[in-house]
């Protein structure tokens, strides 16, 4: 049987299967899907990862899968889990490697008919460095950097002068996790990250110039800063090779201490150890560490497309609607106990009068900001809090559906860039299989991901965002 | 230059006589895997190397612009060496602007290898590559060769 047979309908797009379901099991295992995208989605390897996840000690309630959920790396990406703090686990591998990686929407004040969006793009490309180049870095010093990874985006403003001071009210969590120690995170990570503050990076990150094509919760929309026709632009990035190296570093730590704890896995790319333990200490510390490096990149690339809309649109006012972490681990209380929640390609999804979603959002719920494929439209949707289900938690994305290599057996990169153009698109990207890489047809359905998050109760639709320009890293 | 997708054949003459080698990429939704194939294990750690750059940058075939870096690790068991190395050449990689494709492994065992590397700055990057996991992490014996699989976060 496969594993997806082992999942039944419980309720609106809710799939779970039982400990029962496969020897090992300490917590059920629970899907937010529709039957079409729950068939997808058990195309690969997702569901074994969900059920290896429900193996580690100390979870609370169930494991989740988002609809956008695919095939990771020890989790799966689209995966929610919450451990305790007392007998439970962190594990860097349910976090991943680009620590923070996350989305920050920006209203510019501009309609599509007030810029020219390629030489906006262009000019942006030139002030945001991507690849192996030099120059246009933000170089830090040792204490800058310490002091940037104790004090996130907050610390860039002060310091550096880079942002308005609203723009961290926000920002999820102010853009600073207090957590984060400097000191927990290596000479190596630090060295690697060192000058890369201000960079957008390579994969899937990208900045897009879009225009709100349909708003369906108006009271929302309005409270966010979204009106029909406005142009926006949403920043997707995460904390680069510092990141990358924290991850790296604390799961070879990890695995070399998992039999001192009597750890037995599945998979060793689930490397974890206690919470209450030197080295869950050290991981989480130094995890918040690249969190607040990764609020402070999105930070400065605010800044920086401020720069150049000053230049190219001077009629343009920038100003910040959101930004959300979607691969972090965060202490949050659910169901009134206080819980370690893994979200790996997973938004949270705070709900109305939560004291976490800023003060100017309370009365909706905190803003989800999720981006489509290249080429199709972002949404953004306002969180239910929707804690017993998912630890109030929504997806990250689309989600791919298949992978590198067959989106490139089928799409060309260039006829797909001919395509976007063609629809109005402009995309600067260095390398055509780059392009057919990240091309719409290897991700799933945004339209109806967004639609089955919305029935499932996890968020609520308030506006669609197409996009009009895309710089890829 | 070959397609990085389609299986890539070499045979080399080294010190240690005929030797051969080859690596892929193989189907995984979120990530890249990697599968590397060679008759002695030296030869595998220079082809998951070799592999890993061909990844990173069209243009690893042309003269190395940087000096030669000398690498020791120690690692818990052999997959884990895997694991290291190919992080080692990332760090290294990312700190220095550069990929690692002009790699000669000298010395390695099952808990120890020695090499040594020069870097080339890419003209042409392709893949940003995080890290090398543990996920699904195998070195097995194939038909009288070895076979390693890895799978790369991008």
């Amino acid at each position: 049987m496969a594993w997806v047979d082992r999942f039944t309908k419980v309720s609106e797009a809710i799939w779970e299967a039982s400990v029962a379901a496969r020897a090992g099991m300490r917590v059920p295992a629970r899907i937010v899907a529709d039957e079409v995208l729950l068939k997808q989605i058990g195309r690969d390897r997702s569901i074994e990862q969900l059920m290896n996840v429900a193996t580690l000690p100390g979870l609370v309630g169930a494991v989740v899968g988002m609809p956008d959920m695919h095939e990771g790396y020890g989790f799966p990406v689209g995966g929610v889990a919450a451990m305790s703090l007392v007998d439970g686990v962190i594990s860097p591998g349910g976090i991943g490697f680009d620590i923070n990686c996350g989305v920050r929407l920006l209203t510019t004040g501009l309609e599509q008919d007030d810029l020219d969006v390629e030489p906006v793009l262009h000019e942006l490309m030139r002030r945001i460095p991507a690849g192996y180049g030099h120059g246009g870095r933000l170089e830090l010093s040792d204490d800058e950097l310490d002091r940037v990874l104790e004090g996130g985006a907050p610390e860039v403003v002060r310091r550096f002068r880079l942002g308005e001071p609203d723009d961290v009210e926000r920002v999820e969590g102010g853009g600073r996790l207090a957590g984060a120690r400097a000191v927990a995170v290596s000479e190596r990570a630090k060295q690697r990250g060192r000058d890369q503050l201000g960079t957008l990076g390579g994969g899937n990150h990208f900045l897009e110039i879009q225009r709100v094509q349909a708003v369906f919760d108006a009271e929302a929309a309005r409270a966010f800063g979204l009106r029909l026709g406005g142009v926006t632009v949403l920043i997707h990035t995460g904390s680069r090779g510092l990141g990358h190296q924290v991850c790296t570093d604390h799961v070879r730590a990890m695995v070399a201490s998992l039999a001192r704890y009597g750890l037995t896995l599945p998979d060793r790319q689930l490397a974890c150890a206690p919470f209450a333990s030197p080295e869950g200490e050290s991981y989480f510390a130094a995890m918040c560490a690249a969190a607040n490096f990764a609020f402070a990149n999105r930070q400065v690339l605010t800044h920086r497309v401020r720069e150049v809309l000053a230049r190219t649109a001077p009629k343009a006012v920038v100003r910040v609607v959101y930004d959300v972490a979607h691969n972090i681990a965060k202490i949050e209380e659910h169901g009134g106990q206080r819980v370690c929640v893994h979200r790996k390609g997973a938004t949270r999804a705070f709900g109305r009068g939560d004291p976490d979603v800023p003060e100017p959002y309370r009365a909706i719920g905190q803003p989800v900001l999720i981006p489509g494929s290249m080429g199709t439209a972002s949404f953004v949707l306002a969180g239910n809090g929707a804690s017993a289900v998912s630890f109030a938690s929504a997806c990250h994305g689309a989600g791919r559906a298949m992978s590198r290599t067959a989106a490139k057996a089928q799409v060309r990169g260039g006829e797909l860039r001919k395509e976007l153009a063609g629809r109005g698109i402009v995309v600067r990207c260095p390398s055509n299989a780059e392009l057919a890489e990240e091309a719409p047809v290897a991700y799933k359905d945004v339209e109806r991901v967004v639609d089955v998050v919305q029935r499932a109760g996890l968020a609520r639709k308030v506006a669609r965002l197409v996009p009009l320009g895309v710089l890829k890293g | 230059m070959a397609d990085h997708d389609a299986t890539l054949a070499r045979r080399l003459l080294d010190p240690r006589g005929m030797s051969w080698s080859r690596h892929r990429f193989g189907e995984h939704t979120g990530e890249v895997e990697m599968k590397v194939e060679a008759d002695s294990l030296p030869a595998l750690f220079e082809e998951a190397a070799r592999g890993l750059a061909d990844l990173q940058a069209e243009d690893t075939s042309g003269p190395p612009t940087r000096p030669e870096e000398r690498i020791t690790l120690r690692s818990s068991d052999r997959e884990a060496l895997l694991v290291d190395w190919l992080n080692e050449l990332l760090w290294r990689g990312e700190v220095n602007k550069c990929v690692y494709a002009d790699v000669k492994v000298d010395r390695v065992d099952d808990h120890e290898l020695d090499a040594v590397v020069r870097g080339r700055e890419p003209r042409a990057p392709r893949t940003a590559v995080k890290a090398a996991t543990w996920h699904g992490l195998r070195i097995l014996p194939r038909d009288g060769a070895i076979e390693a699989t890895v799978v790369l976060d991008v």
